[in-house]
């Protein structure tokens, strides 16, 4: 049970949720970069999600492995 | 008995004289090299090393500084991000010294601060202390073995494969070299201490989590998430890579090698001179470079790989 916990914190989709979703959308903002009526926060959720989910599905964040 | 003596006082000579070249290294039995060795070591293990104490605090205070200058506005983000990163990158070695016991050994009154200074100097690079004392430990016993030494996954023929290696074991479906730290830990009956492991690693996490979402994203990012990127790459490079490699060989004097690095001996954190840290690893690190120049006729004569320095 608690292996599971310490791997879900680990797990690609769990950081590009809790860091790199709010991540980008502090970037964006910092930037001043925004997509009418799309919240940047929602851009860092599908850009960090899908992200998330290629390294979960690949077993790596970069392209080689 | 007696060749030891007159080696002891052929360098007390050369010591009042403070010039080596008076010795002739030459015509010296390997007895007496060793015994000239370990006389010269001696005089730098005994050095207190005042210099590796400030530096592990230091770097910690003001690491842990940045951020409420930067949450208070006090310091810009793009300021104090490339000082985090030479704060991440300098956090483990004033731990080095200590892993060692350099600052005091079990049983000295200043026993505490060896310790103190090793769990507090890495706080910036969330490692534990004695899980990292431990798997040195089996390093310097095993170095280069390709079964046991647990650093042994760093080697690669060349820098750019080191660079690709040491990334694509950074990612999720890779874990070759904590296993390695897993299993020499197991073997030492150590294992008690990967808890701390998990703990700080867990704790880390969820605190860039915390931050993230708090509103502390990029402070987050600047201040120790890139830095800790950056660390473990320059740190395996320069203390673990380059002074090993190729890593084929093993022994006393031919598991580690001097060399001339681009940045200098500051620049690689006094790595070039880490051939005499596996020969001796209680002097300390600030003064490997003066113990080198003195040691250095004995090293050559000993088959140490020193790359013209």
């Amino acid at each position: 049970m608690i292996g599971k916990i310490i791997g879900l914190v680990f797990s690609p989709i769990v950081f590009s949720i809790a860091f790199l979703a709010p991540l980008i959308a502090q970037s964006l903002t910092a930037l001043n970069i925004s997509f009418d009526g799309i919240p940047n926060i929602a851009v860092g959720l599908v850009i960090g999600g899908c992200l998330g989910l290629m390294a979960h599905l690949r077993g790596s964040w970069v392209w080689v492995k | 008995m007696g060749e030891v003596a007159s080696t002891i006082s052929s360098l007390d000579r050369t010591n009042a004289n403070n010039n080596s070249t008076d010795i002739n290294w030459d015509a010296m039995t390997d007895t007496q090299l060793e015994v000239m060795e370990r006389k010269i070591a001696s005089k730098y293990m005994k050095i207190f090393p005042l210099g590796i104490i400030v530096w592990g605090f230091a770097n910690t205070f003001i690491w842990l500084s940045l951020w409420p200058l930067v949450f208070m506005g006090i310091l810009p983000l793009w300021i104090a991000f490339p000082i985090a990163v030479l704060n991440v990158c300098l956090a483990y070695l004033p731990s080095h010294d200590a892993q060692h016991s350099i600052i005091a050994r079990k049983g000295h009154k200043l026993r505490w601060l060896n310790e103190l200074l090793g769990h507090v100097s890495l706080i910036p690079f969330v490692a534990p202390f004695r899980y990292l004392r431990y798997t040195h430990f089996e390093h310097h016993n095993n170095a280069n073995d390709p079964e046991l030494d647990p650093d042994f996954d760093v080697h690669a023929k060349n820098r750019v494969e080191f660079f690709k290696k040491v990334i694509l074991r950074k990612q999720p479906g890779s874990g070759a070299q904590e296993d390695r730290y897993v299993e020499a830990l197991i073997r030492t009956n150590k294992a008690h201490v990967m808890m701390e492991a998990i703990i700080m690693r867990v704790g880390y996490m969820l605190i860039l989590y915390l931050l993230a979402w708090s509103g502390y994203a990029l402070e987050a990012a600047l201040l120790w998430w890139i830095p800790m990127q950056v660390a473990n790459i320059y740190i395996p490079y320069y203390l673990s890579w380059k002074p090993h490699h190729p890593g084929t060989e093993m022994g006393r004097y031919k598991d580690t090698n001097a060399f001339k690095s681009l940045l200098g001996n500051i620049g690689s954190s006094g790595m070039q001179y880490h051939v005499i840290h596996h020969l001796y690893p209680r002097i300390p690190l600030m003064h490997t470079p003066a113990a080198f120049r003195e040691l250095r006729p004995i090293l050559i004569r000993k088959g140490c790989d020193l790359r013209g320095m």
